[in-house]
């Protein structure tokens, strides 16, 4: 309990006020340039358009999108990829943000760091370096030809291309939350276990790795995310046989000049999401109190 | 055992380094090597690539546009969220964290959406695709970073020193000026660094969303390697890489920003 408040000595305006004024350009940022548009989208996704004649406003282009075997093709490998790319993605990352935890300041920064530079260098940088990896004739392919593993083998243009750089994309930013995770728990607590007398294993899995949990699921959420809306990797790795949600909302908008269906499919994939990581933090939350 | 087990860890470590950036390794790789094509194996060094990037002009005023938005950008997202930032940790207003969650919704939407959406509004109400509706996609889209930085900082930061520059006879604005954003500065400044260059590497965000006279480095390269992907794109992303690389260092070595805590 403060027994003054700052405003009181101030005097000028009360807090409600002042927290108001400070609160107004974010929020006014975000209903404009955010909040607005999406309304937009929304709206114009539920009009006719050149391939789909109806009375507006209705859900025909999302019927359309979720039942022609084409497009549900193309929803359900954006979901599958990023599903894929979760699951590989967590436990490498888990593992490595364990590993990290015990360094001490300047090597723990300095490893934090290595992990940075591929966010701030970007996607389409680090998939120009990809595309040179994964090429036929390639560093990575020719040494497994002729050590005789593959006749042939091929990656550009496949899902494993795809889900090989979604990995490595959303890996930094998976390990540098369970890190962050990880190292709220203190040191006393994995003590206090040993010195009760746990092995390392039971340490992990009694300890360790139930209080990491909340960083588990943020990880989860963001490796997803971050997978489902991924636009270079798929682009240029998948090309237009591996077509995702982001592709196909690309192709809608600046080839076929489609904007319904690019709405459509849009609001298609922000809501296939969103649904998603609520269905999975559900089921995650009542996971862990059982 | 325990040595095996150090052994075990030491190597499972320098796998997924590896694996995270052998891609910047193989760029640079690529941008010194005097072969025309990639992949290719080791022909000798050379900075002809390099050299190649002065004879397009369109990357040079492509990069200038890119650090007019990033600059932008990252001033206005540091602003906002930093006033935000300072409003939800001092006065915890009720729902704080429903607006935190709020603020932090542009992290979850696809960018390409992000893009659509503006694309779509600006026809609307008519600003098409200027250099302003730009900036504020970017800003809107970096902000949550700068956000985050403010909180963790003034989650360490003491109010009690402003109440004491307020007892003193301090004005509110002296107060900010003199006690809270110097005090707060590394979180500020790594919210903006963060936030500039986020910005300035960004494809999805702009891909509708600029003309020939708006259009920043990653559409130009984009639009570039359309037709071919050859060591000059190498040489341009190596600088982004060696930059990007510079500025993390340096803000390590002067601010001591924690980046993660």
């Amino acid at each position: 309990m403060r027994p003054t408040t700052v405003e009181s000595t101030a005097g000028t305006f009360g807090r409600n006020t002042a927290t108001t004024i400070l609160l107004v350009p974010s929020l006014l940022l975000l209903v404009l340039f955010l909040g607005l548009p999406l309304v937009v989208v929304f709206l114009s996704s539920l009009q006719p358009n050149a391939l789909l004649k109806f009375t507006g406003p209705a859900l025909n282009n999302y019927v359309y999108l979720t039942t022609t075997g084409y497009y549900a093709d193309v929803v359900i490998r954006t979901v599958r990829l990023a599903f894929v790319t979760t699951v590989l993605a967590l436990p490498l990352g888990y593992a490595l943000a364990y590993f990290l935890r015990g360094l001490s300041g300047r090597a723990g920064n300095l490893a934090i760091m290595g992990l940075t530079f591929p966010i701030l260098a970007g996607p389409l940088i680090v998939i120009i370096g990809w595309m040179a990896l994964l090429a036929d004739g390639g560093p990575l392919l020719s040494p497994l030809i002729k050590l005789g593993l593959f006749s042939r083998l091929r990656l550009v243009g496949t899902e494993t291309a795809v889900v090989i750089t979604l990995v490595q994309f959303v890996l930094p930013f998976v390990v540098l939350t369970l890190y962050t995770s990880l190292r709220q728990i203190p040191d006393q607590v994995l003590e206090a276990a040993s010195n009760l007398g746990a092995s390392a294993s039971q340490r992990f899995w009694n300890v360790t790795f139930p209080l990491s949990l909340h960083g588990v699921l943020s990880s989860t959420i963001i490796a997803f995310s971050l997978a489902a809306s991924s636009y270079v990797s798929p682009y240029y790795l998948g090309g237009a046989a591996q077509l995702t949600l982001t592709t196909l909302i690309a192709q809608f908008t600046t080839a076929t000049y489609n904007s319904e269906l690019a709405a459509a499919a849009a609001i298609l994939l922000l809501v296939l999401m969103i649904a998603l990581l609520a269905v999975f933090t559900a089921v995650f939350r009542r996971f862990i109190r059982s | 055992m325990n040595r095996a087990a150090a052994i075990a860890r030491g190597l499972y470590i320098a796998v997924i380094y590896g694996f995270v950036l052998l891609p910047l390794v193989v760029i640079v790789f690529i941008s010194v090597n005097q072969a025309s094509t990639f992949p290719s194996r080791f022909e000798g060094l050379t900075g002809k690539w390099y050299q190649a990037i002065l004879d397009h002009p369109e990357f040079l005023i492509a990069a200038r546009t890119s650090a007019t938005v990033a600059l932008l950008a990252a001033i206005i997202a540091v602003v906002v969220a930093f006033l935000a930032g300072y409003a939800l940790v001092r006065n915890k207003p009720r729902h704080g964290h429903v607006l935190e969650t709020a603020l932090m919704t542009p992290l979850l939407v696809p960018q390409i959406v992000i893009s659509l959406a503006m694309l779509q509004f600006a026809n609307i109400i008519g600003i098409g695709t200027d250099l302003a509706g730009l900036v504020a996609v970017h800003a809107v889209h970096v902000m949550p970073f700068a956000l985050r930085l403010v909180l963790t900082g003034l989650a360490r930061y003491n109010f009690a020193l402003e109440e004491a520059a307020l007892g003193l006879g301090a004005s509110w604005w002296s107060t900010w000026r003199h006690v809270t954003i110097p005090i707060l500065r590394p979180s500020i400044v790594a919210g903006f660094t963060f936030c500039f260059i986020l910005s300035f590497v960004n494809l999805p965000i702009s891909l509708f969303l600029t003309n020939p006279h708006t259009a920043t480095l990653p559409i130009v390269m984009f639009a570039y390697m359309e037709s071919r992907i050859d060591p000059m794109i190498a040489a341009i992303a190596s600088v982004a890489v060696i930059v990007a690389a510079l500025v993390t260092l340096l803000l390590e070595q002067t601010l001591r920003i924690r980046l993660v805590d």
